[in-house]
């Protein structure tokens, strides 16, 4: 029993004493490792859908180990539609990435939670200035801009040439022009607006000259219940109504739209530079009949579309700041980051990377730039604004007055209610 | 189990009673063994199902989110979350459909199961195939069948719209199955029973097995026909593993995640929805931790009811029996 005793104790002054070894070495190790980069990162990025953008990022990872002996970057691919949830998963867990690929509407969420790290020498004019904004809570910036881009209209040419329209230039013009491709083009359906898709109905609010939510002191307000937001939501219901969207559409999502484009069911689509790029990749031979134009205007004269994006952000319980930091300015050179820009479809979130692009140049991507330059708004950076995404709390009401289950009015006046409910929350 | 005791005293009765000290030290040892050998198993059964529980419990009386899920500091909100639950339209809606919807699936299961069984009990030529063939969709991982299904529900490019409509039925060009509750609840009951039939027919089959030729060839000559015969020898023989069977298919589809989850996401406002989507979505994608534990506690106890009444029912058969 004695000797027992002694074991444990010598164990145990083994294990103190290794322990303030540690604590003594730590501000060492910290002080030390400032000039040369080590350790390994894990980084998630979102799923391009694509073999070949994915070789893009991974080659990142390669180059980004081989400037930097002594490194690991282990990439991960998460899809979109789970990535708010895993998200959350991690974070509650404790297992987040050291880098991640975060979209714009959700780095203000995580930031309130205390998830993401503040990134400081964020200059004046070095990246595009909406997304910056998008990355900002109570003055701290939480995510640098990796890219953005805006939906436009794009539209098969030939369907449109034999229903003798225009590309619709405005909403009414769509309407008329949905009328004329439905009778002239047998089991096409005109338009692919779907009950899923925020970014495709949100943005006819402010087209209609409405707003979605006002900024009053520290929270937020909906202005969803106005005349405005009640006409944006009648209209783009219409054609659902009038049978010029898929039956099966009130149920899909933005890829399953893009799908029904690519295999001919659907005439015009609200699509960013990203969905024209896939779409392109998917069945080549649709390139010379497919067009570009800017987003119909509504009712205010404006076109207004959705500057989504992404930023890139680190985590506060990362293990590694410093090589996380390092690898994303590595992957924030203006010629890295054309690499995956120009492949993906989306213009860079620098200002040095836009320049260094030659989208404005392009005929077919022209609109996907001026869009994001000229007629496109962010949705309010709440850090509640992700969870109401999350939620889909805007999809359930659409598809109901999709469906003519609901008035307009009554649907954004609910909406109204359960988004100052969040707000507040 | 009867047995032991009686045992323990016949051995009692014969041997010269031992001093207090003996016994009480004998009983000591008789019993250290067993709680050892069980001890794993309870720490794992306690690591894995109690602390969950307790804490899925604790957390729906609680206002926690994400931020007090991470750093602490919720509050005590008593039975508030509950309130919520009956209260809020959605979440009172997945709780029937929940019922509703997992009872059919339970009839729907057992039905099938049970016509599977007797056909395949009949010896006929083939009979071992189609007995590997039917578990087939059992041996399927949820999530694929439930992408199957949903490609095979699609509306232009999906089998079942084609069959339909080569069966003349054209009214199903381009229909959309998803787009409405009901008909959304029809493609996700046809998964869940495809799926869960091969294990209730491989059971009762098993069941049909044993019950012994010669009855049924008695009763045949006492002049009863097919249907009183399954039903006055085969039905009351096999009851018990039937009733085994119901609860075990209850849980199962009144927990039903999988195949909602992918196949009824789409349906408008969400009203396909079963209690475990409908928790997991208050939890993960809206932060509302506790409504969300709120939710799955309510759906638990539903479970337990139905469970402990099923329990009762088959004790009255072992004393009937």
């Amino acid at each position: 029993m004695r000797r027992f005793g002694l074991a444990v104790a010598a164990l145990l002054a083994t294990v103190v004493a290794a322990c303030g070894g540690d604590d003594n070495n730590a501000p060492a190790d910290k002080a030390s490792t400032g000039g040369k980069l080590e350790g390994s990162i894990s980084v998630w990025i979102m799923d391009p859908g694509s073999p070949k953008i994915q070789g893009v990022v991974n080659q990142y990872g390669k180059d980004f180990e081989a400037a930097n002996p002594g490194t690991k970057v282990d990439i991960q691919f998460v899809p979109w539609a789970q990535a708010h949830d895993k998200f959350v998963t991690a974070i509650a867990g404790g297992k987040v990435p050291d880098v991640a690929e975060m979209g714009t509407t959700w780095t203000p969420e995580f930031a309130d939670q205390g998830a993401l790290l503040e990134q400081p020498g964020i200059g004046d004019g070095e990246y595009v200035s909406s997304l910056v904004d998008a990355a900002t809570l109570n003055e701290k910036v939480y995510g640098k801009p990796w890219y953005a881009g805006a939906r436009s209209l794009i539209y098969r040419k030939d369907m449109l040439e034999k229903a003798g329209v225009e590309p619709p230039k405005t909403w009414d013009e769509m309407t008329a022009a949905a009328k004329a491709i439905k009778e002239k083009n047998k089991g096409v359906y005109p338009v692919g607006f779907t009950g899923l898709s925020e970014h495709m109905y949100l943005p006819t609010i402010w087209q209609a000259g409405g707003e979605i939510a006002t900024q009053e002191g520290d929270t937020w307000k909906s202005a969803l219940n106005s005349p405005q937001a009640a006409e944006a939501i009648d209209w783009y219901s219409s054609f659902y109504k009038e049978g010029y969207v898929p039956k099966a559409a009130v149920g899909w999502e933005e890829p399953d739209a893009q799908t029904a484009f690519i295999n001919g069911d659907v005439a015009m689509l609200i699509a960013g530079g990203w969905g024209y790029n896939s779409i392109i990749a998917t069945k080549p031979e649709l390139e010379e009949k497919i067009g570009t134009a800017l987003t119909p205007t509504g009712p205010s004269g404006k076109g207004t579309a959705f500057a989504g994006g992404s930023h890139l952000v680190q985590f506060t319980e990362s293990g590694n700041h410093e090589l996380g930091a390092a690898f994303i300015d590595f992957m924030l050179q203006p010629d890295q980051l054309n690499k995956f820009t120009g492949e993906i479809g989306f213009l860079p979130g620098t200002t040095a990377g836009i320049e260094a692009s030659g989208y404005l140049e392009d005929p077919q991507r022209k609109p996907f730039a001026e869009q994001l330059l000229k007629a496109s708004a962010v949705y309010p950076p709440s850090p509640k604004w992700g969870g109401l995404e999350g939620a889909n709390i805007f999809d359930g009401q659409i598809q109901k007055v999709m469906k003519g289950e609901q008035a307009a009015q009554d649907a954004v006046a609910e909406l109204a209610t359960k988004m100052d409910e969040e707000f507040a929350g | 189990m009867s047995m032991a005791p009686a045992a323990v005293q016949a051995g009692r009765r014969t041997a010269p009673r031992p001093p207090a000290m003996m016994i009480a030290r004998r009983a000591v040892n008789r019993l250290t063994l067993p709680v050892l050998l069980l001890l794993p198993a309870l720490i794992i059964i306690a690591g894995l199902v109690g602390y969950p529980l307790v804490r899925t419990v604790y957390l729906s009386f609680t206002d926690t989110g994400l931020g007090e899920l991470i750093y602490g500091g919720s509050t005590w909100v008593g039975l508030e979350n509950f309130r919520e639950v009956f209260a809020d339209e959605h979440l009172r809606a997945s709780l029937v459909n929940t019922v509703v919807f997992g009872t059919a699936c339970v009839v729907g299961t057992m039905v099938l199961g049970f016509a599977v069984a007797l056909l395949l009990n009949q010896r006929l030529k083939g009979n071992l195939f189609f007995g590997v063939a039917v578990l087939l969709p059992w041996a399927v991982p949820a999530l694929a069948a439930s992408a199957i299904w949903k490609w095979l529900f699609d509306a232009r490019y999906g089998f079942v719209n084609w069959a339909l409509v080569n069966l003349g039925f054209e009214g199903f060009a381009d229909y959309a199955w998803f787009a409405g509750r009901w008909s959304a609840f029809v493609a996700i009951f046809i998964t869940v029973v495809w799926q869960s039939f091969p294990f209730v027919a491989l059971a009762l089959l098993a069941g049909l097995q044993t019950i012994p030729k010669e009855m049924l060839q008695a009763a045949a000559v006492d002049g009863a026909g097919a249907w009183q015969r399954f039903r006055l020898v085969t039905l009351p023989l096999l009851r018990p593993i039937v009733a085994v069977l119901v609860i075990f298919s209850t849980i199962w589809d009144f927990k039903i995640f999988d195949q909602i989850y992918v196949m009824a996401a789409g349906v408008p406002d969400r009203s396909a929805d079963t209690a475990a989507v409908a928790a997991y979505r208050e939890g993960f994608a809206l932060s509302h931790y506790g409504l969300g534990s709120a939710v799955a506690v309510v759906l638990f106890l539903i479970l337990l009811a139905f469970s402990l009444v099923y329990v009762k029912l088959i004790g009255r058969e072992g004393e009937l029996g």
